[in-house]
């Protein structure tokens, strides 16, 4: 039923290998260790890649994967427990091949594990058939076999509850009430002639004996269902008795208040317009100590939360001192290998520091996850306290977050389309108000002083005054690098046709206009739309499958915090859905912008690149052309761990 | 007691007495079946030789004996690695972290390398290449051949990376561009590659130098490439820098040996 399973080692080393297909397994796995892996969504263990589900587990001790591929529309359910079989029996079988540093006694060792592992797929298998199909129960075994006919049987002008009483009772003697005339009877007492007759003279005959056997009927029917004690039986049959007496009395609430006139009566015994009495309450509490006229300053008396807090967790802390002495002693000398418990504290509060970082909260939890799962079982080195391993290996994979593919190396791809004498298009997009203006005329500013010429397209023709923002941008960029310094050549210039026309189609004439006159960029202005925004959503992405610009840059501010993870799905998947070509366009980079604003919050970077696994190509740090950076990873991963 | 006498003495006696008063105070201790000064001293003396023995250890470990493999992913520096030192031939996926083993260089020295296999993955290739390179003697930098007319951006792109970051070691490594996967029809040769190479890195050092600082304005202008104002070229770079072509599959797949007797005699030189 599988299709495949191998054990690899982290290192690249295929240690084993069972193919239930022809088919290579190196295909659906490389894709696995790609996006599962080295993104950091190792949360869950399993992963579909086309036609296949893969289910994985990763050994931390001695860095191993155990990969298991079975097709998607299978559901095996013994997958998981056979992972586990497996891992344990290879580690045991193999513990010193794989227990060394060296790659040596991993490329020497010989791994014949192909029995072993039929072995366990068979038992694996025979196991989930071994539950055998439940057979239905016969009738005698049923319950309602066992209840007389003569309970089931409705009479009118009974109480339904008596009827459901007495049916419990099982073999008591009953009055047997027939509404049937005519009918044979199958159990008749002395009772069951006059019954007959007609049903009226059986009530109050049945009353009678009733209110006698009730009591002695409930009571033994609770001990014998229920089991439970003499009192809730008693009260059950206390609150029956009051009713039974055939008339329903009206049920007391105890909050329910009453609709008594005097009582909702709250008006004071005085005329209107005169005073109240004096009040009879100490006026100085009223008023309080201090001064009455001047505003005193906030006196911060945080020595009393203090004082409180640290007195609880006193007796705690000792208690737990000396536990995790004996704890930290062990893991500065020994071999300690971590789970899950361990790391459960130190996670939590990773995972509050990174979302009081500005991360999104499930992006911290998912991270949070997957370094659970990266270090479980490992095995830490002498000095080092899980904090730190936790630490060090959440540092990791934030670098590794933040340098996700190929860097955008913008510059190096307008060469390439000036050598195939095209203009490079680049299209700004994002939600209103995070700076695309702004961060546009930064870059036409970068780029003229590379020496590349740009065209500015105001496709933004709802925003009241965006053309004549851009104008003025163009102006200034014109007056800093004028035709005279680069051969009479205009470097920079607007294209822009008004408000309230089509933006796609203002793109297409930019991009035609740009062609014509031999301008090196095009930067492609949109305006500000919510990710809900349908409409608007569809003319995005009308534009840019229209228009195929070179680059899609999402322009997102450092301020905005789980609302980050909502835009860019619903940009993503607003230009997934509306593109017709087999691969659609969707973001290829991330402008951050607004970064001067935000001290040490960085986590809306981690956050962006997270959900996109797109690089960010460029950083905007304040509102002066000469105000772009780019990304180091490294900094930002070390002003987002800074405590 | 003793030592206070000594200490009177001492003052008292010229620069050759000095010693003096000590040889008394520790013949006395020695005496007294109780020392307390002298164990004091031993133990400092031990605690130093074992700081020294343990310093030149340390430095001794630290010195180069590394050679890194390095290039994109795919290009095959698992598969260089398993034949390197085994000759055999295993199936390899995308490694994750970083395999290292001692490899017994073929020379009538029979010197030692440490061969570390460093992964491809863009995540990660920065990070491993941090770590390692600062006990690198030699670079291998694998580069597929096959496939380098549609890579050779990316390839470029590392390639510069790790230039510039063996050029701010403090000794020069030694570097080798592997051209690998010779064996497939359509690899390109070693000649063709260096051409390309040198291409691409010419408009790299240009772009990469005109790009928007980093964050934190500490970080130092990166180097420059070559000689400004000539086209690059590698016999320009401060390293010595040499190609050759090598297939780790070899001809015949699985069963025959690899073809890489250039990579393991260029390993022998550096040894």
């Amino acid at each position: 039923m599988l299709d495949f399973f191998t054990i690899f080692s982290k290192g690249g080393l295929v240690l084993w290998c069972f193919q239930g297909v022809s088919d290579s397994c190196t295909g659906p796995v490389n894709a696995l260790i790609r996006s599962v892996l080295l993104q950091e969504r190792g949360g869950n263990n399993s992963f579909t890649h086309e036609a296949l589900t893969l289910k994985y587990k990763l050994d931390n001790q001695f860095e191993l994967v155990f990969v298991v591929g079975f097709q998607k529309i299978l559901s095996l359910t013994y997958v998981d427990k056979l992972i586990d079989d497996v891992h344990r029996l290879f580690r045991d079988k193999y513990r010193t091949e794989i227990q060394q540093q060296s790659a040596l006694s991993l490329l020497n060792g010989t791994f014949d594990f192909q029995n072993d592992f039929l072995r366990l797929l068979r038992e694996a298998e025979e196991s989930s058939k071994i539950r055998a199909p439940t057979t239905m129960k016969k009738f005698e075994d049923s319950e309602k076999a066992k209840k007389p006919v003569r309970s089931m049987i409705e009479t009118r002008g009974e109480k339904p509850k008596e009827k459901a009483k007495s049916s419990k009772k099982k073999g008591a003697k009953k009055e047997v009430r027939f509404l049937l005339t005519g009918s044979d009877g199958p159990v008749a007492t002395s009772k069951a002639a006059p019954a007959e007759k007609s049903s009226l003279p059986v009530g109050p005959e049945n009353g009678e004996l009733s209110k006698e056997e009730l009591i002695r009927r409930k009571r033994e029917e609770f001990i014998q269902k229920h089991g439970r004690g003499m009192d809730k039986s008693s009260k059950s049959m206390k609150s029956d008795v009051p009713k039974e007496k055939g008339k329903k009395a009206p049920r007391v609430w105890e909050l329910g208040g009453c609709a008594n006139k005097e009582v909702l009566d709250y008006s004071t015994p005085t005329t209107n317009g005169t005073p109240e009495a004096a009040v009879s309450e100490d006026i100085n509490l009223i008023r309080g100590t201090g001064p009455g006229g001047q505003l005193q300053d906030l006196d911060c008396s945080s020595s009393d939360d203090e004082g409180a807090a640290p007195n609880s967790a006193k007796p705690s802390a000792t208690k737990s001192t000396l536990g995790g002495m004996f704890g930290m002693l062990k893991g500065l000398v020994g071999s300690k290998s971590l789970s899950r418990e361990d790391m459960e504290s130190v996670l939590d509060k990773m995972r509050d520091h990174l979302i009081a970082k500005n991360v999104a909260a499930d992006i911290a939890v998912q991270l949070c996850e997957s370094v659970a799962n990266k270090l479980e079982g490992k095995v830490m080195g002498t000095f080092s306290t899980v904090t730190s391993t936790v630490k060090q290996a959440l540092q990791e994979s934030l670098v590794q977050i933040l340098q996700p593919q190929r860097r955008v190396d913008m510059l190096r791809d307008i060469m390439d389309a000036q050598r195939r004498q095209r203009p490079y298009v680049v299209t700004f997009c994002g939600v209103n108000g995070v700076g695309k203006s702004t961060n546009l005329a930064k870059i036409s500013f970068w780029l003229l002083e590379n020496g590349f010429s740009v065209l500015i397209a105001a496709c933004d023709t709802f925003r009241a005054g965006a053309v004549e923002q851009l104008r003025t941008h163009t102006r200034r960029l014109s007056a800093l690098h004028p035709p005279e310094k680069h051969g009479g050549r205009t470097m920079v210039q607007l294209f822009e046709k008004g408000y309230g026309k089509d933006a796609a189609g203002i793109a297409m004439e930019a991009i035609a206009f740009a062609r014509n006159q031999g301008f090196d960029v095009v930067l492609v202005d949109t305006a500000g739309r919510m990710q809900d925004n349908a409409p608007l959503m569809t003319a995005l992405a009308k534009l840019i499958t229209v228009n195929t610009p070179d680059l899609v840059l999402f322009v997102g501010e450092a301020l905005v915090g789980n609302e980050a993870v909502d835009q860019l799905v619903k940009f993503n998947r607003a230009l997934a859905d509306h593109s017709m070509a087999q691969t659609p366009r969707l973001i290829d980079g991330i402008v951050l912008t607004k970064f001067d604003t935000i001290d040490d919050k960085v986590g809306a970077a981690i956050s962006m690149t997270y959900i996109t696994s797109k690089p960010i190509v460029f950083v905007g740090t304040g509102q002066t052309y000469c105000d772009l950076r780019s990304l180091n990873a490294k900094a930002v991963v070390a002003a987002l761990m800074k405590a | 007691m003793a030592t206070v006498n000594s200490r009177r003495v001492g003052d008292g006696g010229g620069a050759g007495g000095t010693f003096q008063p000590y040889l008394d105070s520790l013949r006395q201790e020695l005496q007294q079946r109780d020392p307390t000064l002298l164990s004091v001293v031993l133990a400092v003396a031990v605690v130093l030789l074992t700081l020294v023995f343990w310093k030149f250890i340390w430095s001794r470990k630290r010195s180069q004996r590394a050679v890194l493999l390095v290039g994109l992913c795919d290009s095959g520096k698992t598969l260089l690695f398993v034949r390197l030192l085994t000759g055999h031939y295993r199936d390899t996926q995308t490694s994750i972290t970083d395999s290292s083993a001692v490899y017994r260089v073929n020379n009538n020295r029979g010197n030692s390398l440490t061969l570390i296999d460093l992964p491809g993955h863009e995540s990660l290739r920065l990070q491993f290449l941090e770590r390692f390179k600062c006990s690198a003697r030699a670079f291998v930098f694998v580069v597929d051949s096959a496939s380098f007319q549609r890579e050779v951006k990316d390839v470029a792109e590392f390639l510069y990376q790790v230039l510039i970051d063996s050029m701010g070691l403090k000794n020069t490594p030694s570097f080798l561009i592997a051209c690998n996967k010779q064996d497939i029809a359509m690899a390109k040769s070693a000649k063709l590659i260096q051409q390309q190479l040198e291409k691409e890195l010419n408009t790299l050092r240009v772009t990469r130098s005109a790009a928007p600082s980093t964050l934190d304005s500490s970080s130092t202008v990166p180097a420059h490439l070559g000689k400004k104002g000539k086209e690059f070229e590698f016999s320009q770079l401060p390293l010595k820098v040499e190609f050759l072509e090598c297939s780790a599959k070899g001809g015949r797949g699985d069963a025959g040996s690899a073809d890489i007797q250039n990579l393991e005699k260029w390993l022998a030189k550096i040894a």
